[in-house]
């Protein structure tokens, strides 16, 4: 089973890196030839280019919800993002809009799709490293990947 | 009515806000914008070597990394007073090229097209890309993929790596390119050139030839006679990489016409107590406040501002339809900011044809691709045309070339100002008493901004993936009326 790990994020914009940092821990931790870790900063179209021929996603990536606590770890699927599949965007195409494209097009899309992502604190500055909470989400976040990869 | 005082340090939390009031008749009183801004990057760059530039300001911006990309190297050829080679400048460019075929079609098939193909009043469940492919047909949607996908592979062959280059430096660039890589290059070029042909049939089949669209485009509503701004090369003609920018007034007379490094003495920024946006204006012609008109700084630097600014498209195909968009329009300049979606397939077709000259120019497989500086660095601005607007980067460095101060005005910025006018007349035009306010009279006001396609909190976005936008009316007795929210 081909399998993409993909960090999305923006590396110097504190939380908003967090994606990418947790990719490069458990790319460190992966000896497994059918599995790619990878980076992106861009998503809507540029997220499909990424995915197509690709049995098996696993992306990670920062999140702000209304209640949430900076460091918390989610685990979603494609159907948390049906809601706002057909929201027009100002700037590009979401998840499941891009994912729903894909299917229209007939391109050859994942399976499996499973969202990590971290509530973040901060990700309007520019910094190279998380604020702490998010810092310390990390080790979980990874471990919570190489589970997923295995289940 | 009623005053309602707007907190201007309150943060936005990460989305834009349009903010309308209105009198007790249920006429428009106010409009008031905020935006998210991206905090500290002259702090973040300071100590650190001005040759990680390219790399480092490419990550500001998840949708347009090779125009920072670009003018950070620009402005380290400035910095260390070495001028490239010349296949370098011509890789530069190719490689600009296509990231213009890719931006473009990206920004016409998600945003603009999806008003105008399923039309303003569609729900917005229709209202986006995949309505648009149900009616233009899945061939084109497909052939939209591939465009963007056959670009980024000259972008990642030309450019050394996927998404974030590792390309630019003083004097050049890092690698050259071979004949076979040069050969699928031109391929992709040719095909690019027929889908720019392409797009402009579908803006010709579904704008121009409906009636309704074409009075929407050119209505007072969507019209703002601002100063337009863009790069020119020698001969006036648009070009997206290098050049000089000059602005044309919205009576067509040219105001002026600068090298880079005198941009300081054409642009100042305007401060308003109501938000911690600053926005540029032209010295010259000095802030008189948010209105049109030559005696306003207001300026704008969009693809139709590029076009307004310079005297034609330096490719022939370009040409053609930028002669037949500015006909349609009733001669130069072209004030209607709904047109900022044609002219985007203009210059989408411009770029293709450049990428096809370029991919065949006898020295673009030439190994001489540096100048290695011997100058010691001290000042350095690099000015590129960013698909949003002109970008410029500017760095002061020790003479080591480590950076002391930065400054970016990205593309957006020069059109803060112009933005916020544009939002407020749709606003006051379409909202007024006894008229009902609907989800396509918002969506109408939204339409206002799009063409602009705003780069705001410019970097990757949370899932689900876009900008949060909220736009928010309060009747007269500060009681909300009507909520739009997207992606919130």
């Amino acid at each position: 089973m081909k399998t993409l790990v993909l960090g999305m994020g923006n590396s110097i914009l504190s939380d908003d890196g967090v994606g990418i940092h947790v990719a490069h821990k458990v790319a460190h931790q992966l000896n497994n030839p059918q599995v790619t870790v990878s980076e992106t900063n861009t998503t809507g179209l540029g997220l499909l280019d990424s995915i197509v021929g690709y049995d098996k996603v696993i992306i990670i990536d920062a999140i702000q919800t209304e209640k949430g606590e900076a460091g918390q770890v989610y685990r979603m699927s494609t159907e948390d993002f049906s809601l706002t599949k057909h929201l027009s965007s100002p700037h590009q195409i979401n998840l499941a809009t891009a994912l729903e494209l894909g299917k229209m097009l007939n391109l050859a899309m994942p399976k499996e799709i499973t969202v990590f992502a971290v509530e973040a604190k901060d990700i309007v500055s520019f910094s190279e490293k998380c604020t702490p909470e998010v810092d310390k989400a990390i080790p979980e976040a990874v471990r919570m990947v190489l589970e997923g990869l295995v289940g | 009515m009623k005053r309602i005082t707007i907190d201007p340090i309150t943060r936005l939390e990460g989305h834009g806000k349009i903010t309308i009031f209105l009198k007790d008749d249920g006429s428009v009183a106010n409009v008031y914008f905020q935006v998210p801004e991206l905090r500290g990057f002259e702090k973040f760059s300071e100590g650190r070597p001005a040759e990680d530039m390219p790399q480092i300001t490419q990550r500001i911006c998840g949708v347009c990394p090779e125009a920072h990309h670009m003018a950070a190297t620009k402005a380290l050829d400035d910095l260390f007073h070495v001028e490239p080679t010349s296949t370098a400048r011509k890789l530069r460019e190719l490689l600009y090229s296509a990231f213009y075929v890719t931006d473009h079609t990206t920004h016409f098939y998600i945003l603009g097209a999806p008003d105008f193909v399923m039309g303003p009043d569609a729900h917005p469940a229709e209202r986006n890309i995949l309505g648009v492919i149900g009616k233009v047909g899945l061939e084109l949607g497909g052939a939209v993929i591939n465009t963007r996908k056959q670009n980024h592979w000259i972008i990642q062959t030309v450019g050394g790596r996927p998404i974030h280059p590792c390309f630019g430096l003083p004097g050049g660039v890092s690698r050259a390119i071979n004949e076979e890589e040069r050969a699928k290059i031109e391929e992709i070029a040719k095909q690019s050139v027929e889908f720019g042909k392409v797009s402009l049939k579908v803006f010709d089949d579904v704008v121009l030839k409906n009636k309704a669209y074409l009075d929407m485009v050119l209505s007072d509503t969507f019209t703002q006679k601002s100063y337009n701004m863009g790069l020119v090369d020698r001969n006036n003609k648009v070009n997206f990489y290098d050049g000089k920018v000059r602005v044309v007034g919205p009576d067509g007379k040219e105001l002026c016409k600068y090298a880079p490094h005198e941009y300081l003495e054409h642009i100042a920024e305007r401060v308003e107590p109501w938000t911690y946006l600053k926005f540029p204006y032209l010295k010259k012609v000095g802030w008189k406040g948010f209105v049109d008109g030559k005696d306003s700084g207001v300026y704008r630097a969009t693809p139709l501002s590029r076009l307004n600014a310079a005297d034609g498209m330096a490719t022939p195909l370009a040409q053609e339809a930028y002669e037949k968009m500015y006909s349609t329009l009733g001669g130069k300049p072209a004030n209607y900011t709904l047109a900022t979606h044609w002219a985007r397939l203009v210059e989408l077709l411009y770029a293709a044809e450049r990428l096809l000259e370029l991919s065949r120019d006898p020295e673009i497989t030439s190994p001489n691709i540096r100048n290695i500086p011997t100058a010691k660095p001290d000042e350095g601005v690099g000015i590129v045309e960013a698909p949003r607007g002109t970008l410029t980067h500017h760095y002061i460095t020790d003479e080591k070339g480590v950076i002391k101060k930065c400054n970016l005005i990205v593309g957006t910025t020069n059109n803060y100002a112009p933005l916020f006018m544009s939002i407020k007349k749709a606003a006051e035009d379409l909202i007024k008493p006894g008229v009902e306010i609907t989800e396509g009279l918002l969506n109408r006001i939204e339409m206002a901004w799009r063409p602009y396609d705003p780069c705001l909190s410019c970097a990757t976005h949370a899932l689900p993936g876009q900008l949060p936008l909220e736009v928010t009316i309060f009747d007269a007795q500060g009681n909300e009326v009507k909520k739009l929210s997207q992606g919130i």
